[in-house]
């Protein structure tokens, strides 16, 4: 039995396992079936580009696109998109003109990942598709996206109020702005001044003053961001949340596939799927080679795909296998996985 | 790709031509109270090292305010792992820091760093020049100019590039090495791993249609593109990770 669609369908695994592949390929399956899809991929290397045939012009954007007549909605991660729209939703213009933002929301400033959660929660409440499928970054980098639900939640709250009342005891500015002098005094405290001296004498003065700014203006969103930290919850929700590890046969690591699914322990439900992709078995079973550097040919392909499915099995209830495809056209992967897809739905 | 058995055999490599080598890779970008320190083992006649970012940030810190006690409290705070944290290129900045010390430390040394996969590396690549945007001055400044200097001198750092042999894979190449060309001066090549070619060119008749036009595109891809490639390493029939490095470390020459 193969997976019902819900509202939120993320992909993740290792690098070059064709995630991408298989994320949008899912899509297009579920807007073939009627269902008002956008695909999102927060992977820089951004391969949806070309899979979709999408112009640069089109990164951070939302886009309709067509594939064998079926259409769908295509987003390409861009931090410094996002922080453009919680500036207006927000009407905070300072956050999309402050330098030190402007340089971390660069496309590999290094925000990607935390400006992702506040995108995808974002397209999510627009209330304008049944299923956000997300393509998320390789390997560990799939994990600081999940943990980027902790970060934002320890950015705003202690490290906020502690730098604040360093400020608000230092000139009451920005302080009193904000939270009032009254709040902030109460927070005072000489260990963080003692901290912000400290660390005066390695960056400079006017980078703590530089990055202070920032981070008022940072807080200013504040709502866009913590409002990232309620994706968790659904994520986790059986009813609401499809997660699928990719691996690949060609990778042949189990290995690699069980300790991404134990560092997400925290984040994956049980109703998990394991996708195994670029399968040879089809391909192999009926050859019956003769000559010997062919029979060892045959022995290593399949030994190695059998002793990873062996492995895979005693960590994952539901596996999915998909094919090696060896056509050089994306669009024929595409299709060829589309159809993959319907075996698994029927 | 195959990107850590292949530098896990670089390694290799390296050592059996008399060079002292050492395979480093990064842990977790994410700063919690329960990491461990980082570590630096030999397995097998291998030297690995995993970077723990704490270490490294509070080793920084302490040489510069000479001071460890302080350094390990700094590190420690709220304010400077949420920092840490919000702000993932800061963490890449402190691991390249900790690699340029350790060539200092050990001008003889290669250490062969198992980078993150494709965007992350421009990312981490990008992270130096970004924070000399931020800090415009002081000390961090002064020691990210001298860190771009190293990382940007060709006769100090080399990056490659790992690809498999399909289309996909090759695009996602290119479009890194282009984007790491418009970073950094020094040399990026690609090297193409698992190419399954040479093991059926002989018996293209004799094995299934599917796997016949695997090999012929894997072909077609390296001869349409055979000026960009620096190495070549064929499909191992080994099953082991040992094994596979064995194999790879033969075919590996032409990086250096």
């Amino acid at each position: 039995m193969g997976p019902t669609s819900k509202p939120f369908e993320i992909f993740c695994g290792t690098g070059g396992v064709g995630k991408t592949t298989l994320a949008t390929s899912r899509a297009l399956f579920l807007a073939a079936s009627g269902k008002r899809v956008l695909l999102i991929t927060i992977d820089p290397a951004r391969r949806l580009k070309d899979l979709l045939g999408l112009k640069e012009d089109a990164v951070g954007e939302v886009r309709q696109v067509e594939i064998d007549g079926v259409r769908l909605s295509a987003l390409l991660m861009s931090p410094e998109k996002t922080i453009e729209r919680m500036a207006a939703s927000g009407n905070t213009p300072d956050l999309a003109s402050n330098r030190i933002v402007q340089i971390l929301s660069k496309p590999y400033g290094g925000m990607n990942e935390i400006l992702s959660l506040v995108e995808v929660q974002m397209q999510f409440e627009s209330g304008n598709y049944d299923t956000i499928v997300l393509d998320t970054p390789p390997g560990a980098h799939f994990l600081d996206f999940l943990e980027g639900i902790g970060k934002i939640r320890s950015f705003f709250d202690k490290s906020f109020v502690e730098i604040f009342a360093h400020i608000g005891e230092k000139s009451g500015k920005a302080g009193k702005r904000l939270f009032g002098l009254g709040i902030i005094n109460k927070f005072v405290s000489a260990g963080v001044k003692k901290l912000l001296s400290y660390l005066q004498n390695v960056t400079g003065a006017k980078f703590i003053e530089d990055f202070v700014e920032a981070v008022q203006i940072i807080y200013q969103s504040k709502d866009s961001f913590l409002k990232g930290i309620s994706l968790q919850e659904k994520l986790g929700e059986k009813s609401l949340c499809n997660w699928f590890l990719v691996t690949s046969v060609e990778q042949g690591r189990a290995q690699e596939a069980v300790e991404l699914k134990g560092h997400a322990s925290h984040y994956i439900h049980e109703d998990h799927y394991l996708l195994l992709n670029k399968c040879l078995e089809n391909i192999v079973k009926d050859w019956s080679p003769v000559k010997t550097n062919l029979i060892d040919v045959k022995t290593t392909l399949e030994e190695k795909e059998s002793g990873l499915k062996k492995k895979l099995k005693e960590s994952f209830t539901n596996i999915l296998e998909f094919p090696e495809v060896v056509s050089l056209s994306p669009a024929e992967h595409l299709h060829i996985l589309t159809e993959k897809w319907k075996t698994y739905a029927s | 790709m195959g990107k850590t058995t292949l530098s896990k055999s670089f390694v290799r490599l390296l050592v059996s031509q008399g060079h002292e080598a050492v395979y480093l890779t990064f842990k977790t970008q994410s700063m919690s109270d329960n990491q461990t320190f980082g570590s630096d083992i030999s397995k097998n006649g291998l030297r690995e090292i995993a970077l723990d970012l704490e270490e490294c940030a509070r080793g920084y810190i302490e040489k510069r305010i000479s001071s460890r006690l302080i350094a390990s409290w700094i590190v420690k705070t709220a304010f400077f792992r949420a920092l840490v944290n919000m702000v993932p290129g800061f963490s890449y900045m402190i691991y390249l820091g900790k690699i340029l010390e350790m060539g200092k430390e050990n001008s003889q040394l290669v250490v062969v760093l198992d980078a993150p996969a494709s965007g992350h590396a421009l990312t981490m690549v990008e992270s130096t020049s970004n924070f000399q945007q931020i800090f415009e001055s002081g000390v961090v400044f002064d020691d990210t100019v001298k860190m771009l200097g190293k990382l940007n001198d060709p006769a100090y750092t080399k990056i490659h590039v790992v690809s498999l042999p399909s289309m996909m894979s090759w695009q996602e190449a290119t479009e890194l090495k282009s984007g790491l060309n418009q970073r950094t001066p020094v040399s990026v090549d690609i090297v193409i791993n698992n190419y399954l070619y040479p093991l059926l060119e002989h018996d293209l008749d004799e094995i299934p249609p599917q796997l016949k036009e695997k090999a012929l595109n894997e072909k077609r891809l390296i001869d349409e593109n055979v000026t960009d490639v620096q190495c070549i390493l064929p499909h191992s029939l080994k099953n082991s990770p040992e094994g596979i490095e064995a194999d790879l470390v033969g075919s590996l020459s032409n990086l250096i």
